[in-house]
């Protein structure tokens, strides 16, 4: 009886399990119920006889050992510390029956017998319940981010279930379909010497018409982001019915004269066309200005800001369309929200009481703080490398040891329990007054896109200064995002527990992998106030850097040793690879 | 001659048990740090401190990566724990190991022992 939960496998019972149930049903596990004591907050499950309870072994009346388990026939506590003292061992083989134990001090199942942890779901159950009845959660709260939502319980969300990411590949049934329905695209390279065999589709230099490499390093990650480059490409947003559409209600508003979806299709239109001559996006960056007019000149911008100003200024066009300018976290109101809207969830508990009140929100990226460059043992760290990564080879633990930050590294900081101050002391709804509290972020729902945004750029306004930071930040070509959803985050709130949490759906309609692939890196070099921003690209599985007006094809190595600050990643299944050969993209299915 | 027995013999101690007083000073500084609830503020504190230096999620990649190479469902709990027992060890920071025993040190003089 295997079955799935966010799509592993749980753990098979022992046969000394499975005849422990199958003798006392359920019955020990419930008498166990009464002896599981919740320490608020952080809330420790363990297990005592009576409250104030010193466990010791019944063999040889250690209490100090490290790990003590109670068995759960005869509730007689034994010592376990392979290899020299096991009485627990001792007590399974010598009492028949008696292999099933409980550990005092983490309230989980152990077989003496097979010396392993082992599972069960009604135990668990019951942990758990204890658990989440110290700590009453609310789901009240409004937040503020980029898009305003309330932050309810998302109850919209489609039901989704995790699964393993599969290869795919057409079968003959299937090339068929994609022949019959397909007009093959046309090479319209006119003298071009790069023939389209060499350089994959939609790759063209886009021209800097004044310091706006911010703005080309962004359109390019954008441009092949694979579902919003389907999406213009499939035609969802014909910039002329648009237009028709909106001279029509033309009613002297500011609005009715720039949409900037539209100019992203031009765009997409002309960059997919085949012609390799830069592309010059004059258009967008005017109908940009007339949307952020506060960001309109020639100085150099954040890329991250013009990142957030474009998608908002594309969801105002098209949700007013739709009239669904509410609930961006379920992606329904416009392409923007549907590719890069995740839902993030943060949990507030009260130090005193254990009280937990949890909000959701809706984000578009999540914005990382770099480590603190040092290294972490106690020796000395390597020095904050900005281009060595040849170090990584030797570093088969963590990270964190060699004194380099990664990428992961930045989402496990960003993902723990973080105590806010005692100047940052949250009113208990409990207690009604504030209290020292614990936060902790988690992801409850990925989009289909992740794009991570590094804080290079610090603003101090004590200081009144600004300074950027050149930490070198290693980031993976693919990334589990496992480990950082809320499920997980929750699940290791209380120990090894097979049990359902929050984000775990057994039965789905939607299936949905974590697993995702580097696409594009946008990378900043230079100080501040005079810098310049690249991005490179990975298409066919080769990567191409895009400066600009120029693109070349470089090493793999060039593009892990650079600076990143802003990297996206698309669900793996979205990115079914091409093969290396550049006919096996749509050239192909030319009959 | 018969041989006999002594029947007021003391039961047979465990082999590696220490003999002599040290084992029952362990004993009283450890109800009483239990008692008082210090052991359990110990124990949060480390676990904090661990997390923050990393050891933490160090002998988390110790564990997968052995857990990789022998294949999940050939790895006991045990194995693990013996596998990272040395090295976790040697490993904790010497800050966190001065804090600690700064700790016992003043729950020892207050708790008058």
């Amino acid at each position: 009886m295997s079955s799935k939960i966010s799509g592993r496998v749980s753990p098979q019972p022992c046969p000394h399990l499975l005849d422990f149930c199958s003798r006392n049903g359920s019955k020990p596990f419930r008498a166990l119920q009464d002896c599981i004591r919740v320490k608020p907050p952080g809330g420790r499950a363990a297990i005592r006889r009576e409250p104030f309870e010193v466990p010791r072994c019944g063999t040889c009346d250690e209490s100090s050992r490290p790990r003590l388990y109670a068995c759960v026939a005869c509730a007689a506590v034994f010592c376990h510390a392979p290899p020299i003292h096991s009485h627990a061992s001792a007590h399974a083989l010598s009492v028949p029956g008696h292999e099933i134990a409980v550990d005092v001090d983490r309230a989980e199942l152990f077989c003496c017998a097979c010396r392993d942890q082992v599972y069960d779901r009604d135990f668990d159950a019951a942990v758990v319940l204890a658990q989440t009845i110290t700590s009453t959660t609310s789901t009240s709260g409004s937040t503020v981010t980029q898009c305003k939502a309330t932050g309810s319980q998302p109850d919209n969300l489609r039901k989704r279930r995790r699964v393993d990411y599969s290869l795919w590949a057409p079968n003959s049934r299937e090339n068929a379909i994609i022949e019959n329905h397909s007009i093959p695209l046309h090479d319209a390279t006119n003298g071009s010497l790069i023939s389209s065999t060499e350089l994959p589709w939609g790759l063209r230099g886009l021209n800097n018409l004044g310091n706006t490499c911010f703005m080309n390093s962004v359109l390019q990650a954008l441009l092949h982001t694979p579902p919003l480059r389907n999406y213009f490409l499939s035609d969802r947003h014909n910039r002329y019915y648009c237009q028709q559409k909106n001279g029509a209600t033309l009613n002297g508003s500011k609005n009715s004269r720039f949409c900037l979806a539209c100019d992203m299709d031009a765009m997409f239109s002309a960059v997919f066309s085949g012609d390799r001559t830069p592309y010059s996006p004059a258009k967008f960056l005017h109908s940009w200005w007339q949307h952020a007019a506060n960001l309109a000149s020639y100085e150099q911008q954040d890329a991250h800001e013009f990142f957030i100003s474009m998608l908002d200024g594309i969801h105002e066009k098209v949700a007013k369309e739709k009239r669904k300018t509410h609930s961006p976290g379920t992606g329904d109101c416009c392409i923007a929200h549907r590719v890069f809207s995740g839902i993030l969830r943060s949990d507030v508990m009260c130090m005193a009481c254990g009280f937990t009140s949890t909000t959701y929100d809706p984000c578009l990226d999540i914005s990382l703080d770099l480590e603190p460059s040092q290294g972490v043992s106690g020796k000395s760290s390597l020095a904050k490398s900005n281009n060595s990564c040849n170090v990584e080879a030797d570093c088969t633990g963590s990270s964190q040891n060699c004194g380099i930050s990664t990428l992961k590294g930045c989402l496990e900081r960003f993902t723990r329990a973080e105590k806010l101050g005692s100047d940052q002391k949250f009113f208990c709804q409990k207690c009604q007054v504030r209290q020292e509290s614990l936060k902790q972020m988690s992801i409850r729902k990925l989009p289909l896109v992740s794009c991570f945004h590094i804080k290079r750029f610090e603003h101090s306004s004590i200081r009144r200064m600004s300074r950027k930071v050149d930490q070198y930040l290693q980031f993976p070509f693919s990334l589990d995002m496992a480990p950082y959803l809320s499920s997980s985050i929750l699940r290791s709130r209380f120990g090894n527990r097979i049990f359902p949490f929050d984000g775990d759906e057994q039965d789905g309609c939607n299936e949905v992998s974590s697993e995702f692939e580097l696409f594009a890196v946008v990378t900043h070099t230079g100080k501040l106030d005079a810098g310049h921003y690249v991005t490179y690209l990975r298409l066919s599985n080769h990567w191409y850097k895009c400066d600009d007006a120029w693109i070349t094809r470089v090493n793999e190595s060039i593009v892990l040793a650079a600076q990143g600050y802003m990297m996206f990643y698309v669900q793996k299944m979205l990115y079914y690879k091409a093969s290396e050969k550049q006919a096996a993209s749509w050239c192909d299915v030319r009959k | 001659m018969t041989r006999k027995h002594s029947v007021n013999r003391p039961p047979t101690p465990d082999g590696a048990e220490d003999q002599g007083n040290e084992p029952i000073l362990q004993e009283i500084i450890n109800i009483k740090l239990i008692e008082s609830g210090e052991k359990e503020r110990l124990m949060e504190m480390l676990r904090e401190r661990l997390i923050e230096c990393g050891w933490k999620d160090e002998m988390k990649a110790l564990c997968r990566a052995y857990v990789k190479k022998k294949g999940r469902n050939n790895v006991t709990v045990d194995d693990l724990v013996h596998l990272i027992t040395p090295k976790g060890r040697a490993s904790v920071p010497d800050s966190v190991k001065a804090e600690l025993l700064q700790r016992i040190r003043s729950f020892l003089t207050s708790a008058a022992l």
